[in-house]
């Protein structure tokens, strides 16, 4: 009996820990936003907070940004990635030197920075007064430092979507990277035998392969980028904003009322992603590509 | 006709490889393979019979002479044009496409329609024994099942030149046999040209219409089974092949004495005085009990009896010599080890070889 119960018991304190904070925090959240506030006297249970929420248009114009940013900086990520990984993939294959780790390396390096360190390297490069105006306007490409495009601090997020873009990028590389590295040397050979060139290898074999860690790894990222706050507060403009800044603004406005409001934004959010995963793990069973690697 | 036609092709390899392969080197290798034939490369491992067949298939880069099929030069031809298929040691089959797909790649490559090419690979799939086999992924397959569906990949794109890298060596001896029966038939059938690359001389014996064997990066000799194993050029195609009573001696005036002076043979008449090697092939050895005309008679003493398919291999000390014979059971019989024995070996089998 102890012996069986043992290692469930060691692991309790951890368990217990995670569950308690984790859980706990999820469930206090759910009660508040459901307008359970004994601090000022609110002890029931409404869906006001959700209601008041849903026929605000601030609320659905910052679920439209917060779509919109997760979208293409996990559409870019991807993309970026995806090609990142195919480059050391086939740099790995053409040389025999030193030289794809080193390239290995250099595309690990955005893994390491912080967001709100990478936020800031945006910053200082892509603001009209930044780094890649100013040598734009020194080589006389652009008449003036205003004239360079607004990408931070932008209503449409173009600064956020560049961060995640950069940071994220590695990470789908990093996630693709050991399945490419799966493919065996020789079916390019198999492949070049029965007639497929680069471009056809590519498309039959190396896709296809790579495609369920690709899928999972833009989910993650859109997953992240939809629910982080730092970089689009960093980034972002007032108004409209992503809504975890969204749920920061109202939670910090100063009135108790507007917390029930700032805490439904927060459960929305965990819902959407609740769902996404769903609908991530549905499809990945459903396409079955994994089958045959035995 | 289109014959495959090797000419002077070679192959260095730089520093860049690994040390193990850094001096190693293709000489020129000359060969012309006839169309439907069924040609072997055998040889002991890293003689370089893989890097010929990769230097036919386009692999890999020859750093001098010319490929050519019938009166086409394929020397600069990318190997995704030449229109040969490959059959590899592993399978190498595509994990994530089930195994019509996996038959029918080198059509859809060919830009074979869907419907054509699928109704191919499952005629094809017919013929390796794997009907119904189509839908399932290569990991529900034996290594023998994938290595069929491996050669019916090669052989539904309809090749000019099926090349084969030791392709049945990962599977155990009873599937070996069953798949060279199946090549072999298959091979007829489709009267497709195959060169083919093996380190087993069985296999080889057993498949080919003729053997280059290999030794060092250099083409040591050309011929069919029968011409290679009972007229070596170099004792080391006869060592390969198996011969192993070899014995070192001069010659004169048609006399030849090996170098221990154990064996003297008298009556070598057609061959010019100097060093030889005298090359006994086991079967040409028999007990003294046999018809003694035309024979040279040694002395010597049973070391060891082992039996193996009907027959036993018996190790003779004759003076320094261990000489290697095949006897009956029924000759066996009347002999033990540590005894006394006297042979007497065919000359008519015997060959003189000057390296």
């Amino acid at each position: 009996m102890w012996r069986k119960s043992k290692p469930y018991l060691l692991l309790l304190p951890a368990a217990g820990t995670i569950i308690l904070l984790f859980f706990g925090g999820i469930f206090d959240g759910l009660l508040k936003s459901f307008g359970y506030f004994p601090a000022i006297g609110e002890t029931e249970l409404t869906f006001a907070a959700y209601d008041s929420l849903l026929h605000s248009g601030s609320f659905w114009e910052s679920m439209a940004l917060t779509l919109r940013i997760a979208a293409l900086s996990s559409l870019l990520s991807a993309v970026i990635g995806a090609l990142v990984a195919l480059a050391l993939f086939f740099l790995n294959d053409s040389m025999k030197s030193a030289s794809p780790k080193a390239w290995h390396r250099l595309f690990q390096l955005p893994l390491t920075i912080p967001h709100l360190v990478a936020g800031y390297i945006i910053v200082l490069l892509f603001t009209q007064s930044g780094f890649v105006s100013r040598l734009l306007a020194a080589f006389g490409w652009i008449d003036d430092i205003t004239d360079f495009p607004v990408l931070v601090n932008d209503p449409f997020g173009w600064g956020i979507i560049l961060t995640y873009a950069w940071k994220e990028a590695p990470f789908v590389a990093l996630m693709l990277y050991p399945v490419l590295s799966r493919i065996h040397g020789s079916w390019r050979e198999v492949s070049r035998v029965f007639g497929a060139g680069n471009w056809q290898f590519v498309r039959e074999v190396v896709v296809p392969v790579m495609m369920p860690a690709w899928a999972i790894a833009t989910f993650i990222v859109f997953v992240f980028t939809f629910s982080a706050f730092e970089v689009p507060y960093l980034l972002g403009v007032t108004y409209p904003s992503v809504l975890p800044v969204y749920s920061y603004q109202l939670y910090t406005s100063g009135t108790l009322s507007d917390r029930p409001e700032a805490l439904a934004v927060n459960m929305i959010l965990a819902a959407i992603t609740i769902l996404l995963g769903l609908v991530a793990y549905y499809f990945s069973k459903r396409w079955n590509v994994l089958k045959g690697w035995g | 006709m289109s014959d495959l036609r090797i000419i002077d092709i070679e192959k260095r390899y730089g520093a860049v490889q690994p040390k193990n392969d850094a001096s190693f080197m293709l000489r020129p290798v000359r060969l012309s393979i006839r169309e439907g034939e069924f040609f072997s490369l055998l040889g002991p491992s890293g003689c370089g019979k893989t890097t010929l067949l990769k230097l036919v298939a386009g692999l890999l880069e020859a750093d001098g002479g010319e490929i050519w099929i019938g009166d086409k030069n394929l020397t600069n031809v990318p190997p995704e044009s030449r229109q040969f298929a490959m059959v590899f040691q592993q399978s190498l089959l595509f994990p994530h496409k089930n195994i019509e797909d996996n038959v029918a790649f080198g059509l859809k490559m060919q830009k074979v329609g869907k419907k054509q090419r699928l109704k191919a690979a499952r005629d094809m799939l017919e013929h390796v024994g794997l009907s119904g086999f189509g839908s399932r992924f290569p990991d529900e397959l034996s290594g023998g099942q994938q290595q069929r569906v491996a050669l019916a990949r090669a052989l539904v794109a309809n090749p000019r030149v099926l090349l084969m890298d030791e392709p049945f060596s990962a599977l155990d001896p009873g599937l070996r046999e069953e798949m060279r029966e199946l090549l072999s038939r298959i091979q007829k059938e489709f009267r497709v040209t195959v060169l083919f690359v093996t380190h087993d001389r069985d296999e080889a014996f057993a498949l080919s219409d003729r053997i280059a064997i290999m030794g060092e990066g250099a083409l040591r000799q050309v011929g069919n089974a029968r011409e290679l194993y009972e007229r070596p050029d170099t004792t080391t195609v006869a060592a390969f092949l198996g011969l192993r009573n070899i014995l070192s001696g001069a010659l004169e005036n048609g006399r030849f004495v090996s170098s221990d002076g154990f064996l003297e043979v008298d009556g070598i008449s057609q061959l010019a005085d100097g060093d030889y090697f005298m090359v006994i092939r086991p079967e040409a050895i028999k007990t003294a009990e046999s018809d003694q005309s035309g024979h040279v008679r040694i002395q010597g003493i049973v070391q060891e009896m082992k039996y193996s398919r009907g027959m036993y291999s018996l190790k003779v000390r004759a003076g320094n010599q261990l000489l290697e014979c095949l006897f009956t059971t029924a000759q066996a019989e009347k002999t033990t080890v540590g005894e006394a024995i006297n042979l007497l070996v065919d000359m008519k089998e015997v060959r003189f070889l000057k390296e």
